[in-house]
């Protein structure tokens, strides 16, 4: 995977955030292709219309028009979409969000952190995931992921 | 059913009645055949002696027209011939006396007839004695043929009398057996009739008495709870009511006519001067109920109106009642009355409070979402700056710059400590209690594994007595002990390290003074006491209050949150928490979790 271009895909209303984003990845040492969404409406029809679908798609879940959440329901119901690896990535990590979003189907789940460093870290950290092997072994105390 | 039950039961006495009854007419009518029987028998013996008695005078009227015959044919004076026919009347009166007196016997009566035709004999005989005489004295032994003939009829007429006494005396001896046995037992028969109606009196008096004591007893209790009724309703604040639905007749009682604001019985009770009380609003409401008892049905629900005292003040009832049927298939309703003016008052101030606290409630959540995320968001993106610009931009800012620099980093570190600890708090008060069974010595290995560093770095020693398995939420109560052993850590002396002993005991709510309470209710009491700096006792109640802080930030840190979370997590558990301090011996915290 390392040799290959990771191709990754955020969907977040904040400009902030995206540019954080984009800035952690430029940074971290591994080739990637980053490209952003400004909502869930706005995803579905890029998920939709795609040749290449991406290797990870991070999804924020609160966003106008069209919520994080209802985006990751589609998507684990439309069989071409149903295997991406998903890393919700939320300022919220209250209990019924991190519940909701595990029963949903989503591989991982990333809290916003509030320092660039620990953001670094935890971007290439999920990276590096084996998405195979993480899936199978997937339980509710490894799927919020922490430094 | 017991003995005495079956005893005084009210079948049981008809029966024992009922038998006694039979008893008494069976004795009774008894003893009238007996004395009929006994009286016929009397009438025999009687009759017997006058049939011997007659008899006897038959015989002697006989002989005595002999001897007139034999005194003519002597002498032929004709005084003897007028004897003699005296004699013969006396004679065929006696026959027809007999005949009466043997009519019911037939072997008598037969006796008789055998009788009369031998005495018809002689007489015969005697008349042709008597009408050959006139002329001539007879010759003598033609007397003496008469004499002879005359001698012989008599004998058998005298040998017949004598068998007819003999029956009759048989006779007389049978009924005068009879006789004997029946008097002999007539005084038995009276003294049993005598004796056994006694028992029934003396019996029937006993139980009378008894009954009678009974009802008296019965009617003193009936005073009594009647008393204690009226009682009850004065100060219950209620009455009762009852309609006889037969003859329509209400009686209403005297607390009936209180609540009204009037004197007792002061008015004819019934259902419409009561409605005149009612409401104008509320008096469908009652006539509804009125209609539906006349109809004989049974009320569903309690009624709910106002009523307008004679003063004018307006009050609350509520009124119950059912119809009951007595054995007879009488209907009757009772009904109670309560005045709940002050019950339904407090409920509708209850129900504001409780409107009042739901839009608290809702605030707070609002309030919730706000720190949770809206305030975190625009938090977490200026420290997301401030890491970049201490990264990237450090070597262009100026020395001041620097210095600014780093007291907004930790004004804005300072400020997601207290967003942090307020959405703690938060969800201290979240409605949705999860409780579970908990060993609370779990919970407490927990917490000294999270506070593993700090304890580490402070030496910090921490001792516990055995804990209980309570019901708890388990969280909360790690977050509780969280709290309370960081702040002992935080606030203690700087010489010495913390020493933190946790002491757990069971105690009765009313032997525990700051409990304020009587009851007997059981609590573990759990003290977490420390050897730092303490703090002043005036202190002791509001440290618990949100924001409260004894000491500046730049002695000590913190947000003043902790011990508020406290304090609600104890409530949570229906529980107390209290402080106790010495300034710089150290500080115990007291809690209080029901058993």
């Amino acid at each position: 995977m390392q040799n290959e271009t990771i191709k990754i895909l955020l969907a977040d209303d904040d400009s902030d955030d995206r540019l954080f984003f984009q800035e952690a990845f430029e940074e971290i040492k591994i080739k990637t292709i980053v490209q952003t969404v400004k909502d869930g409406v706005e995803l579905m029809s890029y998920l939709k219309s795609s040749d290449q679908l991406p290797h990870i798609l991070f999804l924020d879940l609160n966003m106008p028009r069209k919520s994080g959440m209802d985006c990751l329901k589609e998507i684990r119901r439309i069989d071409r979409l149903k295997d991406m690896a998903i890393a919700i990535y939320s300022t919220s990590s209250t209990e019924d969000d991190i519940e909701e979003t595990f029963v949903q189907g989503a591989n991982v789940y990333i809290k916003k952190p509030s320092d660039f460093l620990v953001l670094k870290k935890l971007l290439s950290q999920v990276i590096s995931i084996n998405w195979q092997y993480h899936s199978s072994g997937l339980n509710k105390s490894n799927f919020m992921l922490s430094l | 059913m017991n003995f005495k039950a079956i005893f005084n039961s009210t079948v049981f006495l008809k029966s024992v009645f009922a038998l006694a009854l039979i008893i008494l007419v069976f004795i009774s009518s008894f003893s009238y055949f007996h004395t009929l029987s006994f009286t016929n028998t009397s009438k025999w013996v009687f009759h017997s002696y006058r049939v011997s008695m007659e008899l006897e005078q038959l015989e002697s009227h006989i002989k005595d027209a002999e001897a007139r015959q034999r005194g003519f044919n002597l002498t032929n004076d004709s005084v003897f011939v007028q004897g003699y026919f005296q004699a013969l009347n006396k004679v065929n009166n006696s026959l027809a006396k007999l005949d009466r007196l043997v009519a019911g016997r037939l072997q008598q009566r037969n006796n008789l007839d055998s009788l009369r035709k031998l005495v018809a004999l002689r007489i015969d005989l005697l008349k042709n004695a008597i009408e050959e005489t006139p002329e001539e004295p007879l010759e003598s032994n033609k007397v003496n043929l008469y004499q002879l003939l005359g001698k012989n009829m008599m004998d058998r007429i005298h040998l017949h009398i004598r068998s007819m006494l003999f029956l009759e005396t048989v006779y007389l001896k049978e009924h005068e057996k009879k006789y004997n046995d029946q008097i002999s037992f007539a005084p038995w028969l009276t003294f049993l009739l005598l004796f056994f109606s006694l028992i029934i009196f003396v019996a029937a008096y006993l139980k009378i008495n008894r009954n009678l004591h009974i009802l008296k007893k019965a009617n003193k209790r009936l005073v009594i709870i009647s008393e204690s009724f009226q009682q009850a309703e004065e100060i219950g604040n209620f009455s009762s009511w009852q309609w006889d639905l037969d003859s329509k007749e209400m009686i209403f009682s005297d607390n009936h006519y209180r609540l009204l604001g009037c004197r007792p019985q002061s008015f004819e009770p019934s259902i419409e001067n009561f409605i005149d009380f009612v409401h104008p609003e509320d008096k469908h409401v009652l006539i509804e109920k009125r209609d539906k008892i006349i109809s004989g049905k049974q009320l569903s629900a309690p009624a709910f109106f106002r009523i307008i005292k004679k003063n004018g003040d307006l009050r609350y009832f509520k009124s119950v009642g059912k119809v009951l049927t007595d054995i007879q298939g009488k209907k009757m309703f009772i009904g109670i009355n309560r005045d709940v003016t002050i019950q339904y008052l407090r409920s509708r101030a209850l129900e504001e409070r409780n409107h009042e606290l739901e839009q608290s409630n809702k605030e707070l959540a609002s309030f919730n979402h706000i720190a949770s995320h809206d305030l975190q968001e625009p938090l977490r993106k200026i420290q997301t700056f401030i890491s970049r610009i201490a990264e990237k931009e450090d070597a262009s800012l100026s020395e001041k710059g620097k210095e600014y620099f780093l007291r907004i980093q930790s004004a804005a570190t300072r400020m997601r400590v207290l967003i942090d600890d307020l959405l703690l708090f938060s969800r201290s008060n979240k409605a949705e209690k999860n409780f579970e069974l908990q060993d609370l010595n779990l919970v407490l290995e927990n917490v000294k594994i999270e506070l593993a560093v700090p304890i580490e770095e402070r030496k910090a020693l921490v001792y516990s007595e055995e804990l209980p398995v309570l019901s708890v939420i388990p969280f909360q109560m790690q977050q509780l002990f969280v709290n309370l052993i960081s702040n002992s850590l935080k606030y203690g002396q700087q010489d010495r390290p913390p020493v933190i002993h946790i002491y757990c005991k069971i105690i009765i709510a009313s032997e525990e003074a700051v409990l304020k309470s009587e009851s007997y209710k059981k609590f573990y009491k759990i003290t977490v006491s420390d050897n730092g700096i303490g703090f002043e006792k005036e202190h002791a109640e509001n440290i618990f209050v949100l924001f409260h802080r004894l000491h500046h930030l730049t002695e000590y840190s913190g947000t003043g949150i902790g011990l508020a979370i406290c304090k609600k997590i104890v409530e949570n558990h229906n529980g107390y928490i209290f402080a106790e301090a010495e300034l710089n011996v150290g500080a115990s915290f007291i809690i209080y979790l029901p058993k």
